[in-house]
C-alpha cells in the first residue's frame, strides 16, 4: 500500500507541475477554496479584532518608533506637498511624452484581505474576490502606498497574492534617479526585496523603487516598490547587492485593489 | 464504518483549523503543521500502515490550500506517517513524553523532507538557510501542539494505546 500511495503522490506532483496552475488539480483546489471560504470569513470576523490586540501587544515598541517617525514624515510631506503638486503635474505631462505604460487612472477590483497563508514555505495572502469579480491570474495587487503582490490563482469567491517578498516573486523595476532597470526578487530570511545592480550604476540608499513596466513585466510601470536600504559592492564582485525596503509591510495590508491590467504572455 | 467517519470528521476539522485559524496564531512567523501531527499521532497509535494512509489524505487535503505542487504533502506526510508507525512498533513502552517527542522529530524529519523533495520537483526557492530555521520552530511548535492532538486523535481512532506497543513489565521470552 505505501508503494501505492507514493506512486499516487507522484503522479499528482507531476500532472500538477505540467498543467502549470491550470487542469483538473487547479479546478480541484478552486473547489477545496471556495467551499471553505464561508468558514474563512466567520473565523477571520472572529479572530481579526484579537489579532490586531496581539499584534499592537507584540510590537508596541516598534508602534512608538514608528509613530515618532511617521510624525517626523507628516512634517516633511506637509513642507514638499506644495513642491509636489507642480512636479505631478510636470510628470503627467512628460509621461504622456514618453509614452510610459502606467496610466494614473487604472482601474481595478477593491478586495478584502481575508486570510494569511497556511504554509510556513510561502508568502501569500488570500483575498475575497475571484473570477466571479473579474480577478484573473497575473493581476497586479496595489495598495495606497505601492505595489503588494500578484494573483497567482484564482476560484470563484476567492483569489491568492503572492507577495513581492516571497522568493518566488520578482518585479522587474526601476529607480527612479539612476533609472537603472533590474529585477528585484523576495530574499530568503527578511522583508525585503534584492537585486544585483551593475557597478557603474550610481544607486543611493533612498532612492525609491517603481516598477519598470518593461516589456515583458506583467506589472504596469510607475507602481511604488520600495526605497533603497541598502548598496553593497565586496571588492571583486561584479555588481552591486542592493536592498529594498517595500513601502508597506506587504502582509499586513486589509484592502487592497487588483488592478484590471494584466498583460498576458510574461512570467514576471 | 464509525470508526471511519470519525476519522474523516477528525480530518476535516484538523484542515479547517489548520486553514482558518492557525494563520493567526503565527510564532516567530511560522504556523504548526496540525494535519502532520495528526498524521503522527494517528501512525503512532494505529501503525505504519494506517499512518501511511491517513498520512496521504491528510497531505491531500492540506496541498488543496497551498500553492505548493498537488501531492507534495501527500508524499511527505505518507512517509512520515509511515516511519513514525515503524518506530512505534519498535518501542517497548508507551510513555508520556512520546507525543511532543514524535511531534517534534516527525515535524523536523517531514519538513527537512519537504524541503528536499520540493527542491527536486522545482520549488527552489526551498532550498534556503530560512527553511532550516521555519523547520526548526515549526518542529518545536508542532511539539507542543502534539500535547493537544495525540488525545484527540486517540479518541478518533476510539483506541486506548497503541496496537502494538507492548506492556511495560514484559520481559525475556
Amino acid at each position: 500500500m505505501l508503494v501505492l500511495l507514493l506512486l499516487t503522490s507522484i503522479t499528482l506532483i507531476t500532472l500538477d507541475t505540467r498543467s502549470n496552475g491550470g487542469g483538473t488539480t487547479s479546478t480541484a483546489r478552486n473547489a477545496a477554496r471556495d467551499a471553505i471560504s464561508p468558514v474563512q470569513d466567520a473565523v477571520g470576523d472572529v479572530l481579526d479584532p484579537i489579532d490586531d490586540w496581539f499584534d499592537g501587544v507584540t510590537r508596541s515598541g516598534d508602534l512608538k518608533n514608528e509613530n515618532a517617525r511617521l510624525r517626523r514624515d507628516l512634517v516633511e510631506a506637509v513642507a514638499s506637498a506644495a513642491a509636489g503638486r507642480g512636479a505631478l503635474r510636470e510628470n503627467r505631462e512628460l509621461k504622456e511624452l514618453a509614452g510610459l505604460t502606467y496610466a494614473p487612472g487604472l482601474t481595478g477590483v477593491d478586495a478584502q484581505v481575508v486570510t494569511a497563508s497556511p504554509s510556513n514555505f510561502s508568502e501569500t495572502v488570500g483575498i475575497d474576490k475571484g473570477t466571479d469579480a473579474g480577478v484573473i491570474v497575473g493581476m497586479s495587487v496595489v495598495t495606497g502606498d505601492g505595489l503588494v503582490g500578484r494573483v497567482t490563482s484564482t476560484s470563484r469567491r476567492r483569489a491568492t497574492v503572492l507577495l513581492l517578498t516571497d522568493p518566488k516573486s520578482g518585479v522587474s523595476v526601476r529607480f527612479e534617479d539612476s533609472g537603472a532597470l533590474e529585477v528585484a526578487s523576495g530574499r530568503n530570511g527578511s522583508k525585503l526585496l534584492a537585486l544585483d545592480v551593475p557597478l557603474d550604476a550610481k544607486v543611493r540608499r533612498g532612492e525609491l523603487v517603481l516598477t519598470s513596466g518593461a516589456d515583458p513585466s506583467i506589472f504596469p510601470g510607475g507602481l511604488p516598490v520600495g526605497t533603497v536600504v541598502s548598496v553593497r559592492s565586496p571588492a571583486g564582485a561584479l555588481s552591486q547587492t542592493v536592498l529594498v525596503q517595500p513601502l508597506l509591510e506587504v502582509g499586513h495590508a486589509t484592502f487592497v485593489r487588483v488592478l484590471g491590467a494584466a498583460v498576458e504572455g510574461g512570467s514576471r | 464504518m464509525i470508526r471511519y467517519a470519525r476519522l474523516t470528521l477528525f480530518l476535516i476539522a484538523i484542515v479547517l483549523i489548520q486553514t482558518t485559524v492557525m494563520p493567526y496564531l503565527r510564532i516567530l512567523d511560522v504556523v504548526p503543521e496540525l494535519a502532520l501531527v495528526a498524521t503522527i499521532a494517528i501512525a503512532y497509535r494505529e501503525g505504519p500502515e494506517t499512518g501511511a494512509g491517513f498520512g496521504f489524505v491528510a497531505g491531500f487535503a492540506t496541498d488543496l490550500f497551498i500553492d505548493t505542487p498537488l501531492g507534495l504533502s501527500a508524499l511527505v506526510f505518507t512517509l512520515t506517517g509511515y516511519l513514525i508507525g515503524v518506530v512505534q512498533g519498535a518501542m517497548a513502552r508507551t510513555v508520556w513524553w512520546a507525543p511532543p517527542v514524535l511531534g517534534g522529530l516527525g515535524g523536523l524529519v517531514a519538513g527537512l523532507l519537504f524541503v528536499g523533495i520540493g527542491t527536486l520537483v522545482g520549488q527552489e526557492q526551498l532550498w534556503a538557510l530560512r527553511s532550516l530555521r521555519i523547520v526548526a520552530i515549526s518542529a518545536c511548535y508542532d511539539a507542543v501542539v502534539a500535547f493537544i492532538v495525540f488525545p484527540i486523535a486517540s479518541l478518533a481512532c476510539h483506541s486506548d494505546g497503541p496496537r502494538t506497543a507492548r506492556p511495560s513489565n514484559t520481559q525475556g521470552w
